[in-house]
């Protein structure tokens, strides 16, 4: 038990749990699978983000990307574009979003390690291009993606949604190489010490270059899917996944500081960040008093999760 | 679609002969107009601008103004955009149509430039200086008439779902305050839940199918426009039965409202602001600067398809755009005397 408790994941989850529990209290019962299903779906795109933002931050101090929402803008705007929600495109559409994505992180990395900006700096000067990009190629005019994408991103496997699926696969593929591959153990090293793993023969920049690419491609297919999801590409879509991935990445119990990296907290701050919505929206609190709530809530658990570590 | 098929036929006839007469009271040929616009990063801003871009273009050609140039801010700060007015003086421009970040924070400004002598014309985001002029929509009565529409379609009332637009905006507690007062006006709706979309469409989707597992049933959703078809989906989603959603001016969520109305008779309103009002701000100071006695204050009607009108809408309306309504000289004229008639 003790054991458990010590992980940091775990206070995540234990306020998601505790948000869905006070949620359905409110009904006695009723709709606790509807709230359910919709935590699942809307986590997911939070949960996609923030594993790619977890990847940046684990990087060590100063690093995160702030082009996030202007780099799903983007994807989802030039994907449902080239679709033009002709059926038998979705395949054609992804390759798309994941070339957006591509090309974004070469971008950001490129001004970051050529001309040496702070990440901070760099990525959200960027985003100012992208969104602009988006801007342009379509004017924000939404178009509907293929029926085919459409029923596939809001549907259902084995009553789970089909994007909470392509969430988690995706979670077990970064688990898998953060815990197990070699890549992983030096991107933790770079994290914790930038210099020292350097000085141990850890191809640092390379490292860096590849975690900026995949930050990019997961936002471009968060993008995608999205879009899919509610019915076409809109010029604000991504904007509230700026706080949102940064947010998922603090209360998972990942250290802001770099060096290490928590898979199974991110998707149970996903479903935190719904449900405390949620949870608050069915209370009937106003407006003012939701957000100051959020922000405290979300500041409580970071104390908990943060402390839990230092003990250990 | 013109104007003069939804304002007030009556006044239009009255005064449009004699306004005609008074078109180009001084000249205007000379005279640079700037829009100093803060956000347009969604579907409605840029349709605004492209309506800009549509009207003062061939303004420009014909010689009636010299210039018509957009400018917008990338930040969407009033900070930002005081700082580009300030540059708009410096540039010499004889008028400023301004989509303001705040009603109050750019006072200072529109202050400066209507000492240079610069015309200040503020629409949709509107501006408190009262050197400025303000060509309204009056949102608290637009809230009110969707429950009036729902009162007249449920006369035994029911819950309601309110989605909000984006907290702390002075529009979202306009739009609200009047949908609060159709409730007191038709006690027999409630409001069971209420959630803020941030006139999003996504995120609307998200806020409403997070509330919905905790709400009664619910015959009618009140919304501020853009968000109703990412209710619809929520709802639909849910496997809920479907309520009277009061709509906006996109074009899926009509498209979605025909094809409910083909397959199983849906029924609602739409009720929302033509982004061309920007192009009746460019007329409105254009007047001005020909000496026109325009009032400070001009309101502007909103936008309301029905069911009848509908079909004419939808097929007037670019694939995933919104409706719009485009004004020219005459109906900016026509929106000038009647507000003359009223002073």
């Amino acid at each position: 038990m003790s054991a458990l408790i010590a992980r940091p994941w775990i206070w995540s989850w234990l306020a998601a749990a505790l948000a869905f529990a006070l949620t359905v209290s409110l009904t006695g019962g009723r709709g606790a699978g509807e709230l359910a299903y919709a935590a699942l779906s809307f986590g997911a795109f939070a949960a996609i983000v923030g594993m790619g933002q977890m990847l940046v931050i684990t990087l060590g101090p100063g690093n995160v990307d702030l082009s996030i929402p202007a780099t799903m803008t983007l994807a989802g705007t030039l994907a449902l574009k080239a679709m033009g929600s002709d059926p038998g495109t979705a395949a054609m559409g992804l390759a798309i979003a994941l070339a957006v994505g591509l090309g974004v992180g070469l971008a950001n990395f490129a001004l970051i390690y050529l001309l040496r900006l702070p990440p901070i700096i760099a990525t959200l000067a960027a985003s100012l291009i992208y969104q602009s990009l988006a801007i342009w190629s379509n004017r924000g005019l939404r178009i509907k993606p293929p029926e085919g994408l459409a029923d596939f991103s809001t549907g259902r496997t084995l009553a789970v949604p089909n994007v909470a699926w392509v969430g988690l696969a995706i979670a077990v593929v970064v688990w898998v190489v953060l815990e197990r591959s070699t890549w992983g153990r030096w991107l933790m090293a770079t994290g914790q010490n930038m210099r020292a793993a350097r000085l141990a023969g850890v191809p640092v920049q390379r490292v860096r270059f590849a975690t900026y690419l995949a930050v990019a491609v997961l936002a471009g297919l968060t993008g995608y899917l999205l879009a899919s999801f509610s019915g076409g590409a809109a010029l604000n879509m991504g904007q509230e996944y700026l706080l949102m991935s940064i947010a998922v990445v603090v209360i998972g119990g990942s250290s802001i500081a770099g060096g290490y990296s928590n898979v199974p907290g991110v998707w149970g701050a996903a479903l935190f960040m719904f449900l405390v919505v949620s949870m608050l929206n069915s209370y009937g609190a106003p407006a003012g008093l939701r957000l100051v709530l959020t922000g405290t809530i979300i500041i409580g658990i970071v104390i908990a999760a943060s402390t839990r570590r230092v003990r250990t | 679609m013109r104007i003069s098929t939804w304002l007030g036929g009556a006044a239009l006839c009255a005064v449009a002969g004699s306004a005609l007469a008074e078109a180009h009271m001084t000249d205007t040929s000379d005279a640079r107009i700037a829009l100093s616009n803060n956000y347009a990063g969604n579907s409605w801003r840029q349709a605004m601008l492209q309506s800009w871009e549509d009207v003062t273009g061939p303004a420009v050609e014909e010689g009636i103004v010299a210039a018509a140039d957009a400018y917008t801010t990338s930040e969407n700060q009033a900070t930002e955009q005081a700082a580009q007015i300030q540059n708009m003086i410096l540039q010499g421009y004889d008028a400023i149509v301004v989509n303001a970040a705040s009603p109050t924070a750019l006072n200072g400004a529109v202050k400066e430039a209507c000492d240079a002598g610069i015309v200040v014309v503020s629409f949709d985001g509107i501006v408190t200086e009262p050197c400025a002029w303000r060509i309204a929509v009056d949102f608290h009565e637009m809230g009110r008439q969707e429950v009036e529409y729902l009162a007249s379609r449920l006369p035994e009332g029911g819950n309601l779902l309110e989605i909000r637009g984006l907290a702390g905006v002075f529009v979202d507690d306009e739009i609200s305050a009047g949908i609060h007062a159709g409730i007191e006006e038709f006690p027999q709706f409630e409001i069971a839940g209420s959630v803020h979309g941030d006139w999003a469409q996504d995120v609307a989707q998200k806020a409403v199918a997070g509330i919905l597992p905790s709400l009664p049933e619910i015959v009618g959703v009140v919304t501020q426009g853009g968000d109703g078809y990412g209710a619809a989906e929520a709802i639909r989603a849910a496997g809920r039965d479907m309520p009277i959603i009061v709509l906006g001016n996109r074009q899926d969520e009509m498209l979605w409202w025909q094809q409910q109305r083909d397959e199983s008779g849906y029924e609602t309103i739409s009720l929302s602001i033509a982004p061309g009002v920007s192009t009746l701000a460019f007329w409105v100071a254009q007047q001005i600067l020909a000496g026109e006695e325009v009032p400070k204050d001009l309101t502007v009607p909103f936008l309301t398809v029905t069911q009848d009108t509908l079909d004419e809408t939808l097929a007037n309306t670019p694939e995933g755009s919104v409706a719009n309504v485009e004004y020219s000289l005459e109906d900016a004229q026509a929106v000038i005397a009647e507000a003359q008639g009223e002073m």
